[in-house]
């Protein structure tokens, strides 16, 4: 059953994701201490703080990928469209095609271009036949802005691309199963400027069909890509805001001590 | 406020607000010269208040080259952000300031050169020193980084416009009954005219001090006020 999630602001728009009073421990350690954030289908949220802020913790308790750590305890609720993603009755396979995750270094399976982007869509047998299965590929290639620049070569291996490439093929295999929320952990932080500009003109591209949460450490990206803007410290959500807003006139001085690169 | 983590971006952000101060209290000087050169009709001390705004100018184009150079190199943002935009806003409103001080200097000299004794109008005295003071005022409110101190100047500027008004009638009244010295008295006209000119700028330059403090623009602050002050 869905419940009736209470969005925290008056927004014009109905949060895809909530999260309420979630509490995460790795066995003693209290890495994120009871956040209350609302993420939108139309905005780009960036989490920004320090190493050990516990913004990708929270970013990966949004697909339950923290499940696989074995003393890693979650407590609160996450709510995808109302209904709490860490109930009995979810299931996690599907959940992760609906919350698709994009990775620090870009990881292809070590397979061709073509079975990287249609693979999700094979086990969660979105496509009936081969026909459809090629328009997925294409489509996804297409909203990835890769298409163009590997359509001659989907057989060759996708491990063989650029890292920059690389990274657009996982963000075009994340978007083939067609999510509805798209979790970046720096998926830029092994790329160089150009490929960054693609990967965030890329995000700006999507930001108005797919929920979007970026964790970066770079200021500059979260000015550059994101509406909405979170600081995170000692597991803390320290300030919530518009971008501009965070980035002109932070609140706290948390916020501004650690953007302007002060002693804190 | 605590420091960078990045020694030498604190050194680049204490040589805008350096220059900028330098600014203010050239300005300051500009026009203190010039209303004595009008008064002791000294024509070699106008020449100097004239000459002067060739410092000023200089200043706002190292002003412009240093936020330049903050801009490319350390993306600033925040309180950082807000300082060096202010910065270059001010030094451009700074040096306004001179021009007209200048333009008062050229002044003097021009009334000194002509035809008859005219007596300078004492409200002009009155307007310089006002003006004077909130170029002081708002330049300690920048240093102080003092909001009040900011929104105080900002009201003056009502005052000064008062006093060019009642200025420009007294000038007109001299002019009508005695129009032989309408074409000096014109220049007391445009002398009053700098001066209120002057207050304009050190007005904006207080909304400047202000935003760089708070991060909220004067005008949408005072709006905020004076609705909240007109609640029963």
């Amino acid at each position: 059953m869905n419940a009736v999630v209470e969005p925290l602001m008056a927004t014009e728009s109905k949060p895809k994701m909530s999260i309420r009073d979630v509490h995460v421990r790795y066995g003693d350690v209290h890495a994120v201490k009871g956040i209350n954030l609302d993420l939108y289908s139309d905005k780009v949220t960036a989490l920004i703080g320090p190493s050990g802020c516990g913004k990708s913790t929270l970013l990966r308790c949004l697909n339950r990928m923290n499940d696989t750590i074995s003393d890693c305890e979650v407590r609160g609720q996450i709510y995808l469209d109302g209904k709490d993603v860490y109930a009995s009755d979810i299931d996690v396979v599907q959940l992760r095609a609906r919350v698709g995750m994009v990775f620090q270094k870009p990881n292809p399976f070590p397979k061709s271009i073509y079975d990287n982007v249609a693979y999700g869509p094979r086990i969660h047998g979105l496509a009936t036949d081969r026909d459809a299965l090629d328009e997925i590929v294409e489509a996804s290639l297409e909203k990835a802005g890769l298409w163009h620049e590997v359509k001659d070569r989907l057989d060759h291996l996708g491990t063989a691309l650029s890292g920059g490439q690389q990274q657009r093929l996982c963000i075009a295999r994340a978007i083939a199963v067609n999510p509805e929320v798209i979790l970046m952990d720096e998926p830029c932080s092994s790329l160089d400027p150009i490929a960054t500009a693609k990967v965030e003109a890329l995000i700006d591209e999507l930001s108005g069909r797919y929920a979007i949460v970026i964790v970066t450490h770079s200021m500059q990206q979260a000015a550059r890509v994101s509406q909405k803007t979170v600081f995170f410290h000692l597991g803390e959500m320290i300030e919530y805001g518009d971008t501009t807003q965070i980035f002109t006139a932070p609140q706290q001085e948390q916020t501004r001590d650690y953007i302007t690169g002060r002693i804190g | 406020m605590s420091q960078h983590i990045l020694r030498t971006y604190d050194d680049e952000l204490k040589e805008v607000r350096s220059v900028i101060v330098r600014m203010g209290s050239l300005a300051a000087e500009q026009l203190a010269d010039s209303m004595r050169a009008l008064k002791d009709q000294d024509t070699d001390l106008a020449q100097e208040a004239r000459a002067a705004d060739k410092a000023l100018d200089a200043l706002e184009v190292q002003a412009e080259n240093t936020v330049v150079g903050v801009f490319a190199r350390r993306a600033p943002v925040a309180d950082d952000l807000r300082e060096v935009v202010s910065a270059l806003k001010m030094s451009t409103m700074i040096e306004r300031m001179g021009d007209y001080a200048k333009n008062i200097a050229r002044r003097t000299i021009a009334i000194a050169e002509g035809q008859g004794v005219v007596l300078m109008p004492h409200l002009l005295d009155e307007m310089a020193t006002e003006a004077n003071e909130m170029i002081q005022d708002v330049m300690d409110a920048y240093v102080q980084r003092g909001a009040d101190e900011a929104i105080a100047v900002w009201e003056r500027d009502e005052h000064l416009d008062n006093m060019y008004n009642a200025a420009y009638r007294q000038i007109l009244a001299r002019m009508m009954e005695a129009p032989e010295h309408i074409a000096i008295l014109s220049h007391y006209l445009m002398i009053a005219k700098n001066l209120e000119r002057i207050g304009d700028q050190a007005t904006n330059v207080a909304e400047q001090v202000y935003y760089t403090i708070t991060g909220r623009f004067l005008e949408e602050a005072r709006q905020a006020r004076d609705e909240n002050a007109r609640l029963p």
